[in-house]
């Protein structure tokens, strides 16, 4: 499939080439795509300021697409509003052309949740990216969604608080993305995910009106809508501003490495953990092959040889953390740990982080393609998945590493391929939907943390009935009637928008022509 | 259009975005066409799926201030610098970037009694006025003698380049006296050695670098001396002619060469017990240039050596982001590079250093152009050993 997307893609590039030639130096400058767009980006430009609109190739070409392997997104104009105001005119130039909106972040989604469908106008936030208040007496700050959230950590960090959903991309993803893939991250196990930390948000509707969902009391009247924006994947509407919760820094944190000779050994020890009472902040696991390619690139001191490694963080109240971490040592070692390891300070403690977070990007160093599931499946039952994970990445002859959030059974086995090598396109699939079946008969879900997108929409009605669908289509369409937020996502084509169908169709150009 | 880059380290690149917050274009434009992985993915576009090379997309390598520090970000190794060297020799040499007046300028730093008669012409005219020097981001003031070049022994090389050695000879000598203080006689390279070729390879002026690096190598050959070199983008490109030229003997050059910092480091006992020294009262930023940070990886040495003469050295908070001046990128994007340098002198005085510590001449003449104190961290350690002396 992959294939015969570039061979279109590169079909549709010889087309344009010369159609389009300009001014080299004016990098803002931004003529139109093509002569039906040419209104459009007129309109967007006096809405909002050229500078803050690109309709080249180039941008859309990028745009179309995130960090997963889906390429078959394609961008219409590209705006980067820098506040509420120029999002409600974009939304309305929009409406006016009868074109649809998608919102893009960082673009380090994993399901194709970005990639725009059908040229929309996309919507990049990366230019409201302020941290808009910080109210310590209540424990909130109001930031833009374009804010990195590392970003945000480190600027709460003088006032010894922190935002505590932390995903693995967290030092390139943005806020808004994260509400609206309600991410989760390693410290999630004990905090909780995004939806745990989002207070409030301000949407704009696709009716271009500016809505608060959510308030800052604890027990919000009425409905919670915010809880049915948080997740929504951009088709409930924009969110231009989150409320999110400051969590305070912890006193004391023990960070521990327990190392393995065998993947059941460290399933087991994570089960012993969560029954003998203990909630840790942070439970990883990696095995043997991704230990090895995170290693090269972090350098951390994780040991090569070990067929699994856990992860582990207590925090808390200095006495607890001692005793917790003890406890944890002890379990290990019951369970056959070959080692167990403290992180001695907080720059041993980094440095074991990032090896932990760069991992996806460390398969490069294995293989020059991956595609990654996300599924999660009840804890207890860890060694009989990984079993099966192994089995099926065997039979269709791939590569697998497997990290994951173990204390929460959220599973990221990494399917690493080269795409260049005939037929792995077709394998990788084959073993990720199996992956995904085997999960779901283990009384798993489809996806912890990086959201449907498009990559996963066809396995919905695997988890959901008829029924669900067609009440989860009728929530969106409360929001958005006319499916003009980012349409096409999540819901597959027979529960989602009419207009579908038109989508796809001129999906075909591709960007360059 | 083939851009001629090797298809292993196209395709490493997994789109991850681990590499946007170290992006200085990218930081400051929110676009993705300004970004590592947005300027890979063109790359890929342009090589494997025969996309239009759009003036859109030369553009989005145009800006690229080729710093590097989305490789030391990324945790699959994509080698950036290469590819984009790749893809600005394969632009250049089809004539869409790197117009006639920059390629002629560049000659001009091959011929270094060129270079050295122009620049004085250049100090002369900015003393009387006659050029804009903060428009062009020139120094407001330039030497129009240079004190000769001396040799003193023969233990190492100082390489001292063409720019760096018309504008700035000062630091080499300050660099000179460092090392004798610890007991090193330094020849200067001179007219042996001309340019390095940095500028030129940023350029895309492949074969030209080609030929610069075989000149300089012939005239450092004969023995093994360790080549030190005190310009961050200068020890660089010569620790890169092992790739560049791909022969052992380059290969052998490159290990020969050395960031001064890098040496000294190694050497600081010698220093300390011949000389000792009472620390100048100066809170010192250092601001580490990219090609020693993120190329070099050896920047860890400046505060090493710095801590034992000044009486504070502090980080900046930025994560080694670029200030933006990337050699001729000041010039040819000066829009961007000023907005980037902003990030950096806002970094400065975030840090509240009255002093910055810059180990490289191109980002020491941008900085210093908006105000800022700027010296070759060897020169703050020549002034201390010269004061503990007096």
């Amino acid at each position: 499939m992959v294939r015969v997307m570039a061979r279109t893609l590169a079909e549709a590039t010889r087309r344009v080439l010369g159609s389009r030639r300009r001014d080299t130096r004016s990098p803002a400058a931004s003529p139109s795509a093509d002569a039906g767009d040419a209104a459009l980006v007129a309109d967007l430009e006096a809405a909002i300021g050229a500078d803050r609109v690109r309709a080249d190739a180039a941008a859309r070409y990028l745009a179309s697409r995130d960090a997963s392997i889906y390429r078959e997104g394609n961008a219409g104009p590209v705006c980067y509003p820098g506040s509420t105001a120029d999002v409600v005119a974009c939304v309305q130039v929009a409406t006016r052309h009868g074109r649809a909106v998608s919102p893009r972040g960082a673009g380090t989604g994993l399901a194709g949740g970005a990639a725009p469908l059908g040229q929309p106008v996309v919507l990049s936030t990366t230019r409201m990216d302020n941290l808009i208040e910080i109210d310590l007496d209540n424990g909130v700050a109001w930031v833009q969604p374009g804010m990195v959230n590392l970003d945000l950590s480190r600027a709460l960090a003088p006032h010894g608080v922190h935002y505590a959903p932390d995903p693995s991309s967290q030092a390139a993803c943005t806020i808004g993305g994260n509400v609206a893939n309600n991410s989760g991250g390693p410290h999630c196990l004990a905090y909780g995910v995004t939806s745990a930390h989002v207070l409030a948000v301000e949407v704009v509707l696709s009716d271009a009106s500016v809505v608060t969902l959510g308030d800052l009391t604890a027990e919000p009247a009425g409905y919670d809508l915010r809880g049915a924006f948080v997740g929504s994947e951009g088709m409930c509407g924009i969110a231009t501003a989150v409320a999110v919760r400051l969590t305070p820094n912890p006193p004391a944190v023990r960070t521990m490495l327990l190392c393995f000779d065998d993947v059941s050994d460290a399933a087991a020890t994570v089960t012993a953990i969560i029954a003998d009472g203990i909630v840790p902040a942070a439970i990883e696991m990696m095995d043997q092959r991704c230990v090895t390619a995170v290693e090269d690139f972090a350098q951390a001191g994780y040991p090569k040889d070990a067929a699994a490694v856990l992860l582990v963080e207590v925090d808390g109240a200095a006495g607890g953390v001692a005793i917790a971490g003890e406890r944890i040592a002890a379990i290990a070692r019951r369970n056959q740990a070959i080692s167990v390891r403290t992180a001695a300070d907080d720059d041993e403690r980094a440095r074991l982080w990032k090896g932990r977070k760069s991992a996806f990007g460390a398969v490069a160093n294995v293989m020059p393609d991956y595609y990654l599931h996300d599924t999660v499946v009840p804890r207890t039952r860890l060694v009989e998945v990984l079993e099966s994970i192994y089995e099926i990445v065997d039979r269709h002859d791939l590569l697998v590493l497997n990290v994951f959030h173990a204390g929460d059974g959220n599973l990221h086995p990494i399917l690493a391929y080269d795409s260049r090598v005939p037929g792995a396109d077709e394998r990788v699939h084959a073993a990720g939907r199996e992956i995904i079946e085997m999960s779901l008969d283990m009384g798993g879900a489809l996806t912890g943390e990086h959201g449907i997108g498009v990559e996963k929409r066809e396995y919905m009605s695997r988890m959901f009935s008829e029924v669900d669908l067609d009440q989860q289509a009728r929530l969106r369409a409360s929001f958005d009637p006319h499916c003009r937020m980012n349409p096409g996502k999540v819901l597959p084509s027979a529960h989602s928008c009419s207009d579908i169908g038109a989508l796809r169709a001129s999906d075909a150009a591709g960007v360059w022509g | 259009m083939d851009l001629g880059l090797n298809d292993d380290e196209l395709v490493a690149c997994v789109s991850c975005g681990l590499c946007l917050p170290h992006c200085p274009t990218f930081v400051i434009t929110g676009r993705d066409t300004e970004s590592p992985r947005g300027r890979i993915a063109l790359m890929r576009a342009v090589q494997n799926e025969d996309a239009p090379v759009t003036d859109d997309l030369i553009r989005s390598m145009e800006t690229c201030v080729q710093c590097r520090g989305c490789e030391t970000a990324c945790p699959s190794a994509v080698p950036f610098g290469h590819l984009m060297e790749g893809t600005r020799a394969a632009l250049a040499g089809a004539g869409r970037i790197t117009p006639r007046w920059q390629r002629l300028a560049l000659k001009g730093l091959r011929h270094r009694w060129l270079l050295m008669a122009g620049s004085t012409l250049l100090a002369l005219a900015i003393r009387l006025r006659l050029v804009p020097t903060r428009r062009l981001g020139l120094p407001a003031r330039m030497p129009l003698r240079r004190p000769p070049l001396r040799t003193s022994g023969n233990d190492v090389w100082l390489f001292t380049g063409c720019v760096m050695d018309a504008w700035q000879r000062d630091v080499h000598l300050a660099v000179q006296r460092v090392l004798e203080a610890a007991g090193v006689g330094v020849e200067p390279t001179g007219a042996a050695a001309p340019c390095c070729g940095a500028l030129h390879i940023h350029a895309g002026l492949e074969s030209e670098t080609k030929d610069m690096a075989h000149r300089v190598m012939a005239g450092l050959s004969g023995d093994d001396r360790p080549i030190l070199v005190d310009a961050a983008g200068c020890g660089a490109a010569l620790k890169d002619y092992g790739h560049l030229l791909g022969t052992d003997e380059a290969r052998a050059f490159s290990a020969r060469v050395y960031d001064v910092h890098e040496w000294l480091a190694g050497h600081l006992d010698e220093l300390r017990s011949r000389h000792p020294v009472a620390p100048l009262d100066l809170t010192v930023a250092v601001q580490d240039p990219c090609h020693l940070r993120h190329v070099q990886r050896a920047h860890q040495a400046v505060p090493e050596v710095l801590a034992p003469f000044v009486t504070r050295v502090v980080a900046l908070d930025d994560d080694g982001l670029c200030c933006g001046a990337g050699g001729a990128y000041s010039v040819m994007e000066a829009e961007l590079s000023r907005a980037i340098r902003e990030r950096k002198t806002a970094a400065v005085a975030r840090s509240g250093a009255s002093v910055v510590a810059s180990a490289n001449p191109g980002c020491s003449l941008h900085l210093a152009a908006t105000g800022l104190d700027v010296r070759h961290p060897l020169e703050l350690v020549d002034q201390a050993l010269s004061s503990s002396r007096a």
